[in-house]
């Protein structure tokens, strides 16, 4: 992956235009951190609020970390107090049907309050049948989950927040 | 059935273009966008917009399972793949097909019987369709060092998997057949998947001519003329022109009647192109192959016929039939389409995304611009780099020059670099006014003067 000046230019005119907070991009020989906090720093080789972002891209991936938006389809959020701003959001790795437990009926994988580890599976994301587990990616405890069962999710919606711990 | 709503599996110019069919026709409409395309114009246009995944098109725009999934999730009915991604892979027209959803395309045995050129070669062969002397796939560098004598120098080596001009290789001795065969190889392999390779006599003088056809999918098959499409970069088409002036009526009549036999024996479904090498000193056309999609120049064909060819590709999924007569289909004057693309053609067509600080479209009779960039527009760097497409018409070839003319020097396109200067350059040349292009023109003389200009 060739990356020239001009691709630098055109990615940080995305990243001003857009509402993401943060954009991560690496390729062999250039590491790209943006951030709108003037504080942030770059977590290690990893972004630090995307831990769903699946190793091996191909191209340069802009991945959005802390939304702004409300997902439409989180009705429940409405009527809540706004998001702290040390809460880290999950979002969707890509669009999916989004499901809380891991076979219909069964509990949900997490509950509102519990504790979670990095590793903690967190819900599922269905693309034809073929699923895949979304976990914490942190330490922290889940303070709200913002879709609800079994409704298609599109890429970068917000689904879980955890305060990390 | 009547189709309800219709997922589009596309991006850029030709996602804008469905839309607009579809939004005339009454369906409701799905737009599946990556994460850089969210604020698109298509994205604006169409009534639903989702994201699929991120900027890679890997995870986005090439997904099939991601496609289809969205697309069901949606509600669709229907699913149009555009041109370039998805089009032309068979897995999507078979997954939309098990999923209940139509595919605005070929069936996916179609797809795969025409995409494979070896395979394409022979159902040419079986309806009597000439390709140009070539051979089977060779094994070795000595057979292909034997297969070359018998041709005849100069030669070109494809990749039997390829298209779009990749993985072709010229060789005028046995030298340099023997300099690129392996590399030739290697480069189809990591492109394709497969390394087979095959070997053509190469034309001198020759133009890319294409029909565009039609099929109802039980054998049915109309078209709609032909385009010249020689002016081309490294086998990259840059202007497209219909009906192509050069040739004589008989052997027009012949073109179209080859490329009807050819995809109504394969039973065709939807639109499709047939590509033909157009030998200039012989006045004979050999099959090169066939497109199974709509074309990024599909509009000069609209533009001489009065068609909408987006509107009869819906009236084929929905089972309406083609919809028209072949005695329907009148040929009226001449149009000629630029494709602008965001690149600098004085550096070596280096892609050149960025902000479109100013876009002055011009207007004018005759002038039609399909495009999803305006003003503020951010051309991102993740994708193919054609921002639209600029398509004169006229009563003639000449008036349709001098109206692309015009309109290209009243077209302002402020930030990126554009290859519309370059347009300007090739439809002012006197070759190309008196009509003397070839497929080699552009790199051998057209670019050169445009240069030293």
């Amino acid at each position: 992956m060739n990356v020239k000046p001009q691709d630098i230019a055109s990615l940080i005119e995305l990243f001003e235009s857009s509402q993401w907070d943060e954009l991560y991009l690496k390729t062999q020989d250039l590491e790209l951190f943006l951030s709108t906090d003037p504080h942030a720093k770059m977590a290690g080789s990893a972004p630090g609020t995307a831990p769903t972002l699946p190793p091996g891209l191909g191209l340069p991936s802009v991945q959005p970390t802390k939304t702004a938006e409300p997902t439409p389809d989180s009705a429940a959020q409405k009527d809540q107090p706004a998001v702290p701003p040390h809460w880290i959001a999950v979002t969707a790795p890509n669009l999916g049907t989004f499901y809380r437990s891991p076979k219909p009926g069964s509990p949900p994988f997490v509950e509102i309050g519990q504790a979670v580890e990095p590793q903690t599976e967190l819900c599922l994301i269905e693309v034809m049948k073929l699923f895949t587990t979304l976990k914490a990616g942190v330490k922290g405890t889940v303070k709200r989950v913002c879709v609800k069962d079994a409704v298609m999710v599109e890429f970068g919606d917000i689904l879980f927040y955890i305060e990390p711990a | 059935m009547r189709i309800k709503r219709l997922f589009v599996a596309n991006r850029g110019e030709i996602a804008v273009r469905i839309l607009r069919t579809a939004r005339k026709l009454g369906i409701e409409t799905v737009l599946g966008v990556s994460e850089a395309d969210r604020a698109s114009l298509g994205a604006e246009m169409a009534d639903r917009a989702v994201v699929l995944g991120p900027a890679a098109s890997a995870r986005s725009y090439l997904d099939v399972r991601l496609v289809v999934h969205a697309a069901k999730a949606t509600g669709c009915d229907a699913l149009h793949p555009g041109y370039g991604f998805l089009s032309e892979k068979p897995e999507l027209s078979r997954s939309c097909e098990s999923e209940g959803i139509v595919f605005v395309g070929p069936r996916a045995e179609t797809i795969e019987a025409l995409g494979d050129k070896l395979a394409a070669r022979a159902i040419a062969r079986e309806t009597g369709v000439r390709t140009v002397p070539g051979t089977a796939h060779m094994a070795s560098l000595d057979a292909a060092r034997a297969a070359a004598a018998d041709l005849g120098y100069p030669v070109v080596m494809k990749a039997s998997a390829g298209g779009g001009g990749r993985g072709m290789f010229k060789a005028t001795g046995p030298a340099e057949l023997e300099a690129s065969f392996d590399r030739a190889s290697r480069e189809a392999e990591s492109a394709f998947g497969d390394g087979r390779l095959y070997l053509e006599r190469f034309v001198e003088r020759a133009r890319h001519v294409e029909v565009q056809i039609i099929g109802d999918g039980s054998g049915n098959v109309v078209h709609f003329g032909e385009r010249d499409c020689s002016v081309q970069r490294r086998y990259q088409k840059l202007i497209e022109e219909a009906p192509a002036s050069i040739l004589p009526a008989a052997t027009r009549e012949r073109l179209h009647a080859a490329a009807v036999k050819l995809t109504s024996h394969s039973k065709y479904r939807n639109a499709g192109t047939v590509e033909f090498l157009y030998d200039v000193d012989r006045d004979d056309f050999y099959f090169i192959e066939v497109n199974s999609r709509i074309q990024v120049e599909h509009p000069v064909s609209e533009e001489i016929t009065g068609q909408d060819l987006i509107a009869r590709q819906l009236g084929v999924a929905a089972g309406e039939g083609v919809g028209l007569r072949q005695q329907d289909v009148k040929i009226a004057g001449h149009a000629i389409e630029c494709r602008i693309n965001a690149e600098d053609p004085r550096n070596n067509f280096a892609p050149s995304p960025g902000r479109i600080t100013r876009w002055q479209p011009p207007a004018g009779e005759g002038v039609r611009l399909d495009t999803h960039a305006r003003q503020g527009y951010l051309v991102p760097p993740f994708y193919d780099s054609m921002i639209g497409k600029l398509i004169a018409r006229g009563r003639d070839r000449a008036e349709a020059v001098e109206r692309m003319l015009a309109a290209i020097g009243t077209f302002v396109i402020d930030g990126p670099k554009t290859t519309l200067p370059l347009a300007g350059a090739i439809v002012g040349h006197r070759d190309f006014r008196n009509n003397l292009i070839t497929t080699r023109w552009l790199e051998d003389i057209g670019l050169p003067a445009f240069m030293a200009g």
